[in-house]
């Protein structure tokens, strides 16, 4: 659905003529007035008015009785008003009946200080109470949740986490309980309410009823600042609000951002900042003791100059990865020290996935083909690709449920695992695990008419009828097409993707387009920065091309390359293929780590370890998915003996005898800037707190010049044929994540290792949920849970990377691959010698 | 050219010139006046106070040394770390962090209570807000106002400083007094 178009009409409010868009509610027709009209239920961000708490009621000409503003939309020449005495009475009598069952404990609730309830009472209340009956009580303090406590006293039925949980998360998990007088907000059967966006109703609720229980009885608003900024764990880039006090960060709130975020968090967002101030924080310089081996702290002196010393040693031998937190200048700094003080050209940031062609790359970002997140609500049509939004980008989850739910868009899901949008879609397609370029060839011999499409099905695994169909949904359903699609898809797939985009004509059109999904906080910044392997600043040519990550990885194990600098990034137990990692970064002569947390990685073979700062520290700027650049600031300052990492980079510079002339933040910004010939001109000032994409800007036309018409999308490998064993699909939770398992609110939820399994193949295995099963790959094994999923297809399974342990990293090799499954600990594991990689077990192994 | 004042000239009122009988009255006259002062008084006793040894006792409004209660019969808290001394504080001195009664350590009667209470007294004004915004009338004004030290820190009284009985130092005036 386009945008609709506004249209403004004239109506009156307290003799005031006021004009204000056709069709909004009167609440938000009287701010065009400036008049304020009390509310508790509504909320424009869940959508429709419910008209509930009647706080809002307005004396409107010609209608007898009075009206609730929040659901009456302004019409021309109405006449309201909102301070005569019927009104007045009637706000005054609304606040009464609210407080009839309201404890007023506000010296004790949480939400004290900063609840509209509190506001309201005092702006539009009587000041006195008639009742003097008993008040309702329930048992007090509840857990809703680990996260969340419930306080059922003080609830006033307002629907607004009902509502939340019904039309926005979709989760259906809240409801109201009873009826009447009695009616009470919970789970119906009163389990815990755990969902990924659970943490919103905290902030949607306008009284103290549902409360955070990380932050209860932290702060009063009085003893609080605030400081925006961004949350960086996920590429969603959600803009936040930390809340500070004396120096640490007590809370996130969400910092409504349409373009970004829409004013949602996830609760990794909301609740992970406990990592900060984990006890475990490394918050001083750590260098191998060489006597006994152990990591020993140090002063900054001496750190530097170890890693100086080891990183001249590495030379033009040495291997930089940045992921994670890291800024756009970080990234920009990391690779010029690495290109020009070390002459190495071998610079990733990637993750660990195949490297793209750097034309590709430029035909991919081009400012003409990239759509907007508000796009993915109002287009016609949205195929979602090879990625899972509530994993990859928690946020995005939520606005393509709105697009569906309330505009019509037309969903369409593409994926080898069964996603959470699924119900919502009008469509959705499952391929098998690596094949996803066959996939994407055969939607491209879809949508152009041309090519075998059977064949490519067939070697997809994926259902013909189907890629039909949805071929007919993109080109027939609307101009409008917004594809997301997820960088895990590989570098293959993307020529394909790219004549489907030419092919569907979303080149230049507004409101359609193309989003990438990048792995990694910041992975599109760091790209745009020039941190990888084949792609400079503003990815232009690198003077000479580096190896992509896990060619680096393959070097380090045999020798080729010996020292390895990580900023914030944790190949080991991010990046596939978890073993070859290991013997890198083993076989390393000297690894330096910028870090936060300390692994097993960085405790058994780090040669120094930097303290780095979390996200509530830096300064910088990194940049969204559609190209929004955006401003992290400074919230709290930094702990220990932390410095700023620019500022690090920049000494160790020094001492390698490049002066990278960077005294302060914004200087390291205005280099960045200066290479980047597509971020020319900006400025701190003009990203500003809400972002400036960068495709809007002038500069855009500056971006580099892609390679005209079709691409030769090449021949696909078939994905892995089954035979008896499974196929391997690999995802990574949105909570296996270091920081959610030092977060003492969040570590409940950390992931761990479970094997999802079709219903055929469980029971062909014998194994019911729960059931703990040992996946084989060659000589490597990972112990899982099963979890017995109705839509995975038969064939596959889908095993969790990048948890703590059992990570399904460990299995991934080069190819995809096939894996055998077998019930564990009911009889000793089969020798597995002959199960190669795609080989086939015999039924015998399989059905025993 | 000067400036004329005109009208806006105000005449300067001068003592009389000395000499005769009224310069006699004022050189005798007056100091006879002012030394019957003087001598009616020399047969009161003093009124300096011997302090420290001496104290002069105070109204029973008198705002002094901050003081937190506890419930007589139960012995809990009244305190519930609302924080809203700290938010009428007009001086900024007082801190609380508020923490969870867990039934296990209960120390206060609702659910939280002050896990920190500090009051600078070095820069508190003895205003007496605190005591006013109080709801549960955990902290009032007491008559105590000997707080010097020898260290601006020691002037940060906790809770446990607050909480205790303080020294009866201060005599409080009777009504008749």
């Amino acid at each position: 659905m386009p945008r609709p178009e506004r249209r403004f009409v004239t109506f009156s409010i307290d003799g005031r003529e006021v004009s204000a868009p056709e069709g909004v509610m009167l609440v938000d027709g009287a701010k065009y007035g400036d008049v304020e009209i009390p509310v508790f239920c509504y909320e424009p961000k869940l959508g429709a008015p419910v008209g509930a708490c009647r706080m809002c009621l307005v004396e409107v000409e010609g209608i007898p009785k009075l009206q609730t503003a929040c659901s009456t939309p302004v019409k021309d020449g109405m006449v309201v008003h909102t301070q005569t005495d019927r009104v007045r009475e009637a706000q005054n009598s609304v606040i009464e009946f609210l407080l009839v069952n309201h404890p007023l404990d506000c010296p004790v609730c949480d939400k004290g200080g900063e609840c509209p309830l509190q506001d309201i009472t005092f702006g539009w209340g009587r000041g006195i109470s008639r009742m003097v009956e008993p008040k309702r009580h329930f048992k007090k303090p509840l857990e809703l949740s680990p996260l969340i406590a419930i306080d059922r006293e003080r609830c006033i039925l307002c629907y607004r986490c009902v509502r939340f949980s019904q039309e926005v998360s979709e989760d259906y998990q809240l409801v109201l309980n009873e009826r009447g007088a009695s009616t009470y907000v919970g789970t119906f059967d009163g389990h815990p309410y755990v969902a990924p966006f659970s943490g919103n109703i905290i902030e949607l609720c306008p009284v103290g009823a549902l409360t955070s229980r990380a932050y209860r009885f932290r702060a009063r608003p009085w003893d609080i600042e605030g400081a925006g900024s961004v949350c960086t764990h996920c590429p969603a880039q959600c803009n936040v609000e930390f809340t500070v006090r004396d120096e640490r960060v007590l809370r996130v709130l969400a910092r409504d951002n349409e373009g970004v975020d829409d004013g949602w968090l996830c609760d990794k967002g909301r609740f992970a900042y406990q990592a900060i101030h984990s006890e475990e924080r490394i918050t001083e310089p750590l260098v191998r003791d060489s006597e006994s081996g152990e990591l020993v702290p140090a002063t900054w002196e001496y750190a530097l100059d170890v890693a100086a010393a080891a990183l001249q040693a590495g030379g033009s031998k040495t291997a930089a990865l940045a992921g994670g937190t890291t800024t756009n200048e970080e990234g920009f700094l990391l690779q010029r020290v690495v290109r020009e003080a070390l002459k190495s050209p071998h610079v990733d940031s990637r993750a660990g996935l195949p490297q793209v062609d750097l034309g590709l790359q430029q035909a991919l970002a081009a400012p003409g083909l990239q759509a907007t997140i508000p796009d993915l609500e109002f287009a016609h049509t949205v195929l979602v690709l090879g990625t899972d939004p509530i994993d990859d980008v928690a946020s995005l989850d939520l606005r393509i449920r709105k697009g569906v739910r309330r505009n019509g868009v037309k969903l369409a899901v593409a994926t080898s695992r069964p996603s959470a949008l699924d119900p919502n879609a009008k469509l959705w397609l499952r391929y098998a695990p690596g094949g996803e370029h066959a996939f994407v060839a055969a939607l491209e011999a879809a949508v152009t008419g041309s090519g075998d499409l059977s064949a490519l099905c067939d070697a997809a695994d994926a259902d013909p009828k189907a890629l039909e169909a949805l071929a007919a949904l993109l080109k027939d359903g609307g101009e409008d097409v917004v594809i997301l699609w997820s960088q895990r898809l590989g570098a293959a797939p993307l020529p394909a993707l790219l004549n489907v985009a030419a092919a569907l004509r979303l080149e230049g059109r507004d409101g359609a387009g193309l989003i990438e999904v990048p792995v990694g906080g910041n992975g599109r910044g760091l790209r745009e920065a020039g941190v990888q392997s084949n792609g400079g600043p503003g990815l232009s040519a690198p003077k000479a091309p580096g190896k992509p990550a896990r060619e680096i990885a393959a070097a380090l194990a045999s020798g080729d390359l010996s020292t390895l600098w990580l900023l914030h990034a944790d190949p080991v137990r991010d990046y596939a293929d978890r073993r070859l990692w290991e013997r890198a970064a083993a076989n390393a002569d000297a690894l330096v780590a910028h870090a936060t947390l300390l692994n097993d990685t960085l405790r058994e073979h780090a040669t120094v370890v930097f303290p780095a700062e979390s996200y509530a520290e830096k300064e910088g700027t990194i940049v969204n998915l559609d190209g929004r650049v955006q401003r992290l600031r400074v919230a709290i300052g930094r702990p220990g003996a932390v410095r700023a990492e620019w500022q690090v980079i920049a000494d160790l510079s020094k001492r390698l005898g490049l002066d990278l002339g960077v005294l302060t933040g914004p200087m390291a910004t205005r280099q960045l800037v200066e290479a980047v010939p597509f971020y020319a001109g900006l400025t701190l000032k003009e990203i500003g707190g809400r972002g400036v994409r960068w495709q809007e800007r002038e500069a855009a036309s500056a971006a580099p010049a892609a390679p005209a018409g079709p691409v030769e999308s090449g021949e696909p490998l078939p994905a892995p044929r089954p035979n008896g064993a499974l196929r391997l699909g690999t995802y990574r939770p949105i909570w296996a994540a270091p920081e959610v398992e030092v977060s003492p609110a969040l570590k409940f939820l950390a992931a761990k290792q479970q094997a999802e399994l079709s219903p055929v193949d469980a029971e062909r295995l014998g194994v019911d949920n729960g059931a703990k099963v040992s996946v084989t790959a060659g000589d490597a094994t990972v112990l899982a849970k099963v979890f017995v999923r109705g839509n995975v297809p038969a064939g596959t399974v889908f095993l969790a990377e990048a948890t703590a342990e059992q990570s399904a990293t460990e299995l991934l090799g080069e190819a995809p691959q096939l894996v055998s499954v077998e019930p564990y600990g009911q009889r000793p594991p089969v020798p597995l010698e002959g199960l190669a990689r795609g080989a086939r077990p015999s039924d015998d192994e399989v059905n025993s | 050219m000067a400036w004329n004042p005109g009208e806006d000239v105000v005449a300067v009122q001068r003592a009389p010139k000395p000499g005769g009988a009224g310069g006699a009255y004022r050189a005798f006259g007056e100091t006879l006046r002012g030394l019957k002062t003087t001598f009616g008084r020399m047969l009161e006793r003093p009124v300096v106070y011997q302090y420290p040894e001496e104290k002069v006792p105070v109204y029973p409004r008198f705002r002094g040394r901050h003081k937190l209660h506890k419930f007589a019969d139960t012995g809990l808290e009244k305190c519930v770390g609302c924080s809203l001394c700290a938010a009428a504080c007009p001086a900024d001195c007082i801190r609380v962090v508020a923490a969870e009664n867990t039934p296990e350590h209960r120390v206060s009667a609702g659910e939280r209570y002050a896990a920190v209470y500090e009051i600078n007294l070095s820069r508190c004004i003895f205003c007496g807000y605190c005591e006013v915004a109080c709801p549960f009338d955990a902290i009032t004004m007491g008559h105590d106002y000997e707080m010097s030290d020898y260290n601006r820190t020691d002037l940060i009284f906790t809770k446990e400083m607050l909480l205790a009985e303080p020294l009866e130092r201060t005599p409080l005036r009777t009504e008749d007094e």
